[in-house]
């Protein structure tokens, strides 16, 4: 068994390609992603910032320029101002400019604004407006709009109510004081609890699909796996040691997944502070989240390699794989829409591969319950146990094994 | 020794296979009622055209398969009741068994003297006198993918080698190989006959089984028909060579079976 084991071990190592794949790439992968999400969402962002909008005013009341200067408004935004006079197809021109985002904003102030706002004593009386074209869809327009609502329109309503009203706090009822209490990592983990389970738990299985198919399947199709049947050991050696080889190449392939994943987590963080979103692990859930991707590669390499002794040669042996490839990657996606509500029942952990993708969930917002945490290993290892059972008594059977 | 006593192997037949056989049977008698005794110091043959139950044979004698009926023990070994030992005391080559690709000679020829149990410093012996007598000393570094044909045939037959089994079972040993690899590989079993080893292998040749084996067992549609030493069978079919001696008594058997 130790030989077999060691056997295995030596295949993956002595093939720099098979290094190369199962090793670096994932890293390599990991960073590359990671890096490159976070770098884009923090351009996103900044180039948002940074962008000077083109915003067409109409109608400017008196002061209105003043006020910019005196906001910083104009700095951020260059103002163009038409005349009262312009024409209603040059406004239209601007609109469809809007939609097509050569123009970000355009304001239109009613005639006589701020006459007609000063002048308001008695209900009934009209009501200046002021209307403000922008497209949502737009990142740059969206954005110019706020940016115009909160530093203009903010700053003239306040001066207006002011002159109407001299004290301003005529205006305020009452204060409502908010107070947020969230759990800090929950809040944090929310949008990493979604995408995370899934992402882990299809890595695992993508990782050791190739490698315990062609150890299988791929050692039948070449005729070696028969030279081994041959040899004065007990098939159940046989068994065990490809399958710890294996479980343990797949542990490291993964791991290599989920270090370069918690290293190049902060490279994604840097653009996700402002969308929100953070997470920290402490000792004790890195060592559960090894635990579940240990027990979780247990199970996989067991599964498959129970599915690949039935094949005739790699090709079908891949053929077979896919379906289980597909039920953990709706498994793992089940996850993603199981943010929110009430936590799942503790059956649901009991589920193979579910019940893991829902304790790394759970990991993550930092809810897993240590008996939940159990309960989805534990059950990962059964089923490897039974597996393993199964897989050595196949390997007694001549019809399979030799396609006899 | 090998005492094969009345060997029966059914295959069943998946409804591919039937549709192929064009038989509406669910089962194939590959090895019907077959027994014979091969001695140690002596090549046994089994002759036979393809799909005669040759293969079948030598498989159940290798341990890879289990006998329907009847019963297969090697060097006094059941071969259902102690596979292992049984295991331990041959080596079984075929064209289909290979060595991984991925490995070289050495690698290979350590991992499975390891296998069978056999301490360093006797592989390492072992392995200086089979890679010298199979000349590939010089190549046992190279994967065996980088091997040529001949050379993968004979790195594999000295891996097989390696514990010195006392049976050596060969399906049909020179298929495919060219002559003078398919020469040295008879050389070697002669060699290993006059060790002391004993031989069986399986062939659809005539030539090589006129050569080589010291005892002929014709199989023909999964029944053993007749078997004994080359002027043996000649005398008894009346024939001047094996060729003629194997049509007369196919075409008897053969016409039997319809």
């Amino acid at each position: 068994m130790k030989n077999i084991f060691k056997k295995e071990i030596a295949r993956v190592f002595s093939d720099k390609k098979m290094i190369f794949s199962l090793f670096i790439l994932p890293a390599i992968l990991m960073f590359g992603i990671y890096g490159l999400m976070g770098m884009l969402m923090d351009n996103m962002v900044s180039d948002v910032e940074e962008h000077i909008s083109t915003v067409y005013v109409q109608n400017a009341p008196e002061g209105f320029e003043e006020l910019a200067a005196q906001t910083g408004y104009d700095k951020l935004a260059n103002i163009n101002y038409l005349a009262a006079d312009t024409s209603a197809e040059k406004v239209q021109e601007l609109k469809d400019s809007v939609l097509n985002g050569g123009v970000d904003l355009l304001v239109i102030f009613d005639k006589e604004f701020l006459a007609k706002a000063q002048a308001y004593a008695n209900a009934g009386d009209p009501i200046p407006s002021v209307k403000v074209s922008f497209n949502s869809t737009l990142n740059y327009s969206s954005a110019a709009r706020g940016t115009f609502n909160g530093m203009m329109l903010g700053g003239m309503e306040t001066t207006l109510l002011q002159n109407r009203f001299g004290n301003l706090d005529l205006l305020t009822v009452f204060n409502t004081e908010e107070e947020l209490i969230v759990n800090e990592d929950k809040a944090n983990g929310e949008f990493l609890s979604m995408m995370l389970p899934y992402l882990i738990v299809m890595l695992i299985f993508a990782g050791a699909m190739g490698l315990v198919v062609d150890a299988i399947a791929g050692e039948k199709e070449r005729g070696t796996m028969a030279t081994m049947l041959l040899s004065p050991v007990k098939r159940s050696s046989i068994a065990f040691g490809k399958l710890f080889g294996l479980s343990v190449l797949s542990v490291l392939s993964s791991l290599v997944y989920a270090v370069s994943m918690i290293f190049a987590m902060p490279m994604m963080m840097d653009g996700m502070e402002e969308l929100g979103g953070s997470v920290s692990l402490s000792p004790l859930q890195i060592g559960e989240l090894l635990g579940i991707i240990v027990s979780l590669v247990l199970f996989n390499v067991s599964a498959l390699c129970l599915v690949s002794v039935f094949a005739k040669n790699a090709k079908e042996a891949n053929a077979y794989v896919m379906p289980l490839y597909m039920a953990v990657i709706i498994l793992g996606m089940l996850t993603m829409f199981n943010t929110g509500g009430a936590a799942p029942a503790m059956p649901m952990y009991a589920i193979p591969i579910y019940g893991s993708s829902l304790a790394i969930q759970a990991l993550v917002t930092n809810e897993l319950t240590l008996v939940q945490f159990g309960l989805s290993a534990g059950v990962n290892v059964a089923c490897m146990l039974v597996m393993v059972f199964a897989i050595s008594k196949v390997f007694n059977n001549e019809k399979i094994m030799l396609n006899a | 020794m090998i005492e094969i006593k009345n060997l029966t192997k059914v295959y069943k037949l998946s409804k591919k296979k039937m549709a192929e056989l064009k038989t509406k049977e669910t089962t194939k008698k590959a090895a019907n009622n077959i027994s014979l005794t091969a001695k140690p110091g002596e090549i046994y043959g089994l002759l036979g055209p393809n799909g005669a139950g040759k293969t079948t044979t030598l498989r159940c004698v290798a341990t890879l398969l289990k006998p329907t009926e009847g019963a297969v023990s090697v060097c006094g070994y059941d071969t259902v009741k102690e596979p292992e030992k049984v295991r331990e005391s041959i080596c079984f080559l075929t064209n289909e068994i290979k060595l991984d690709p991925h490995f070289s000679p050495k690698y290979l020829f350590q991992f499975f003297g390891r296998l069978h149990g056999i301490d360093e410093a006797t592989i390492e012996a072992r392995r200086k006198e089979l890679f010298e007598y199979f000349e590939i000393t010089d190549f046992e570094n190279k994967k065996i993918e980088e091997l040529s044909t001949g050379m993968k045939q004979k790195a594999s037959i000295a891996v097989s080698l390696v514990h010195d089994p006392k049976v050596i079972i060969f399906d049909e040993p020179t298929n495919g190989l060219d002559i003078i690899t398919a020469r040295n590989v008879t050389d070697l079993l002669q060699k290993l006959r006059d060790e002391g080893k004993l031989v069986i292998i399986s062939t659809h040749i005539m030539s090589e089984a006129e050569k080589l084996c010291d005892r002929i067992g014709i199989i023909i549609d999964g029944k053993k028909i007749t078997e004994g030493t080359l002027p043996e069978l000649l005398a008894e079919t009346n024939a001047t060579d094996l060729e003629d001696a194997f049509f007369n008594l196919y075409k008897v058997h053969h016409k039997e079976e319809k």
